[in-house]
C-alpha cells in the first residue's frame, strides 16, 4: 500500500528534508504508483509555473521532487522564515494550497519507433527463450504496453519506465557489456529502458530506435521527460534506415 | 588582443570547467563543474574574472603550456605549482607573461586539483548554459573531452574593467606580476583532515554504534575515487532498517552507504539520482577540501548543523564578495 504523506488533503504540511545547502526534497509517498506520479508532475508544474526567487530547477523522481535554489537570492527575498529551509519550505506549502483541479496535468504521449532483433537486439532471443516466447511474441508483447516515464536518471536522457508485461522479465547479463549503441533497448528485471547514449550496461537488449533520445541541440535535450506516456512501435530496417538519416 | 595559449604536456586529465550546470539535473545531466570552486573562484577573482568564468582543472602535475600570445593568468589549488624559468610562481594573484613564455605545473604534495585562470576566461561554447566538460556523455568544454598535447586554447574577450586595468599595469616585455594576492589560507580551516557533515533524511536507518563510528573514526581516501565521487576505506556502517530505498534526486557533497555498508562521497560529475540510503551530506565550504583529497588521505567527519552550515555557507559567500571588492578597489577609483 501507498501511504502518500501530506499535500493531498492541502491541510497536513509537506514532508520536507534538507538535500544540501542549496537543495530540499518533498517527499510525496513511499512506494512507486501511477496516481502518486501524476501528483509529482502536478506539484512540480504548478511550482515551475509560481517560482519562489532564487528557485533554479527541480528533479522529480519516484515518490519525491527536489527543488534547487541560489541560497543567497532565497535569504534575499520576503518569504517568512529565517533560513532558507523555512523560507523555501514556506514558499513549497503555499503552492501545496493552490487548487489543482483546474490544472489537470495531461500526459505527454510519446510514440519509439524500434527495429527489433537482428544487429540492433542481439538480446532478442535469450528474451524469449527466458520467458517460452517467440521472438515475434516478445515484439508484440512489447509493443503492446504502455508506458510510464517515472524519472530521468542514470544517464543524461535515461528514462526509467514502469509498466513492462512480467511476461517479458528477463535477469540483467551476469557479465555487462562494454559498449551499448545509443538507441538500444533493454530489459532488465522487470523494467525496460533506452540508452540515449554509449555507455557499458547489462540489459538485455532487443532492438534499437533510431531517434536521438538525448540530444544538447535540441530546447529540451532529453526526448523523454518524468510523468510523460510511451509506446513503442516496430518498424523494418529499411524505415530505421529512413529516420536515422532526418 | 585574443590571449592564447597551447598545450605541451596536457597532464594525467585536464579539462575546461565553470560553476556547474544546473539547469537540465531534471533530464539527468550531472552538475559537473569546478571540483573545488573555491580555488575555481579564487583563480578567476585574481585575473578580475567573474567566478563563472571557465578555468582549466588540472589533475596533480606533468603537465605545461605555451603562450603564444602574452597573457594575464592565475592559479588557485593544491595539486600543482607553477613554474617559470625555474622560478616558483605565487598562486591566487594575476601573472603576467610575454608571448613565447612556457609554464610548467609541478608537484605539490598537498592535493590533487589546480585551477588555471585566464583574463576573460577561457572561450568554449556554451552547452546547455555551462562551458563545463562532462566527460561520459562527451560534451562541454573543449570539445566534449580532455584536453591533449597540441589543443590550443583561447581567452575570451576581456570584458571586465578590473582585467583591463590589470592588464594595462602589467604589461610588459617580460614577466611581471603586482605585490598583492588572495589568501586562499584565510578561507580554509586549519584542520582540513576534519570535514564537517550534515546529518542526512536516512540517518534513522543506521545503528547508533555505526552513527558514532561514522562521526569518529578516520577514513581512507580509496583508489576508486574520480570527479563521480570517492569511495572510502574504513569500518563498515551497519543499517537497522533493510528495505529498498527508491532512487530519489543527489547532489555533489552526499555520502552514500553502498549494500556492503562502505561510504562514498558524491563529486561534480555524480549522478543527478540515487537509491543508496544518505548518512549525511558535506558542508558547501566543506566540499573544496574534498576535491584536494587524494586515495591514502585519512579524513573524520564532524556533525553540524543545517543552519549552521548554512551560517558557514554565507559567511564564505561574504568573504568572497569582499575579496572581489578589494581587488576592485586596487584597480578602480570610485
Amino acid at each position: 500500500m501507498n501511504e502518500q504523506l501530506g499535500y493531498l488533503g492541502a491541510k497536513i504540511p509537506l514532508k520536507i528534508y534538507g538535500l544540501s545547502e542549496k537543495s530540499v526534497t518533498i517527499t510525496f509517498g513511499t512506494a512507486i504508483d501511477n496516481d502518486l506520479l501524476g501528483l509529482i508532475t502536478n506539484f512540480n508544474q504548478l511550482l515551475l509555473q509560481n517560482p519562489f526567487s532564487g528557485l533554479i530547477t527541480t528533479v522529480s523522481a519516484y515518490t519525491t521532487l527536489t527543488v534547487f535554489f541560489d541560497p543567497l537570492c532565497v535569504m534575499l527575498s520576503d518569504l517568512p522564515g529565517e533560513v532558507c529551509f523555512e523560507k523555501v519550505s514556506s514558499h513549497l506549502n503555499k503552492i501545496a494550497q493552490i487548487e489543482r483541479g483546474k490544472s489537470k496535468v495531461i500526459a505527454n504521449k510519446m510514440v519509439i519507433p524500434v527495429c527489433y532483433g537482428g544487429d540492433f537486439g542481439r538480446d532478442l532471443l535469450t528474451v524469449a527463450h527466458a520467458n517460452n516466447l517467440t521472438e515475434t511474441e516478445v515484439i508484440d508483447i512489447h509493443t503492446a504496453g504502455q508506458y510510464t516515464i517515472f524519472m530521468i536518471g542514470f544517464v543524461p536522457g535515461f528514462a526509467y519506465m514502469g509498466g513492462m508485461d512480467t511476461r517479458l522479465s528477463t535477469h540483467r547479463k551476469e557479465v555487462p557489456n562494454a559498449k551499448i549503441p545509443a538507441g538500444s533497448v533493454g530489459i532488465a528485471g522487470n523494467q525496460t529502458g533506452i540508452y540515449p547514449m554509449e555507455t557499458p550496461g547489462g540489459w538485455q537488449i532487443i532492438g534499437r530506435t533510431p531517434l536521438k533520445m538525448f540530444d544538447v541541440n535540441r530546447l529540451q535535450p532529453s526526448l523523454l521527460k518524468g510523468g510523460d506516456m510511451v509506446v513503442f512501435k516496430a518498424i523494418g530496417i529499411k524505415e530505421f534506415n529512413a529516420y536515422a538519416e532526418l | 588582443m585574443s590571449m592564447k595559449i597551447s598545450i605541451i604536456k596536457p597532464g594525467l586529465l585536464s579539462t575546461v570547467q565553470d560553476m556547474g550546470r544546473y539547469r537540465y539535473l531534471s533530464q539527468a545531466v550531472p552538475v559537473s563543474g569546478a571540483m573545488d570552486e573555491l580555488a575555481h573562484r579564487l583563480s578567476n577573482k585574481a585575473v578580475g574574472n567573474d567566478d563563472n568564468h571557465a578555468t582549466i582543472e588540472f589533475t596533480y602535475a606533468d603537465a605545461s603550456f605555451k603562450a603564444e600570445t602574452p597573457i594575464l593568468i592565475s592559479y588557485s589549488g593544491d595539486g600543482a605549482c607553477l613554474v617559470y624559468n625555474n622560478e616558483l610562481m605565487p598562486a591566487e594573484k594575476p601573472l603576467f607573461f610575454p608571448a613565447g613564455s612556457i609554464i610548467k605545473l609541478i608537484h605539490n604534495a598537498i592535493g590533487v586539483r589546480t585551477y588555471l585562470a585566464i583574463a576573460g576566461g577561457w572561450d568554449v561554447p556554451d552547452v546547455m548554459g555551462s562551458k563545463s566538460t562532462y566527460l561520459t556523455a562527451a560534451f562541454g568544454g573543449f570539445k566534449g573531452r580532455a584536453l591533449q598535447k597540441a589543443d590550443v586554447l583561447m581567452g575570451g574577450a576581456i570584458n571586465s574593467e578590473v582585467s583591463i586595468r590589470i592588464l594595462e599595469r602589467l604589461i610588459n616585455r617580460s614577466l611581471t606580476y603586482p605585490n598583492w594576492r588572495i589568501s586562499r589560507e584565510s578561507l580554509l580551516p586549519e584542520k582540513r583532515q576534519s570535514i564537517r557533515v550534515v546529518l542526512a533524511n536516512e540517518i534513522s536507518w543506521f545503528d547508533a554504534t555505526s552513527i558514532i563510528s561514522f562521526l569518529t573514526n578516520f577514513y581512507t581516501i580509496d583508489r576508486r575515487s574520480n570527479r563521480m565521487g570517492y569511495h572510502l576505506l574504513g569500518k563498515p556502517l551497519v543499517r537497522k532498517v533493510k528495505k529498498e530505498m527508491l532512487s530519489t534526486a543527489v547532489t555533489p557533497g552526499v555520502i552514500q552507504v553502498t549494500g556492503s555498508g562502505d561510504l562514498v562521497i558524491l563529486m561534480a560529475d555524480c549522478q543527478t539520482t540515487g537509491g543508496y540510503p544518505r548518512i549525511a551530506h558535506v558542508a558547501a565550504v566543506d566540499l573544496p577540501l574534498c576535491a584536494q583529497l587524494k586515495p591514502g588521505d585519512a579524513i573524520r567527519f564532524s556533525e553540524i548543523s543545517r543552519d549552521e552550515a548554512e551560517a558557514l555557507y554565507f559567511e564564505r559567500e561574504r568573504d568572497l564578495s569582499l575579496i572581489t571588492t578589494a581587488i576592485s578597489l586596487k584597480y578602480i577609483k570610485t
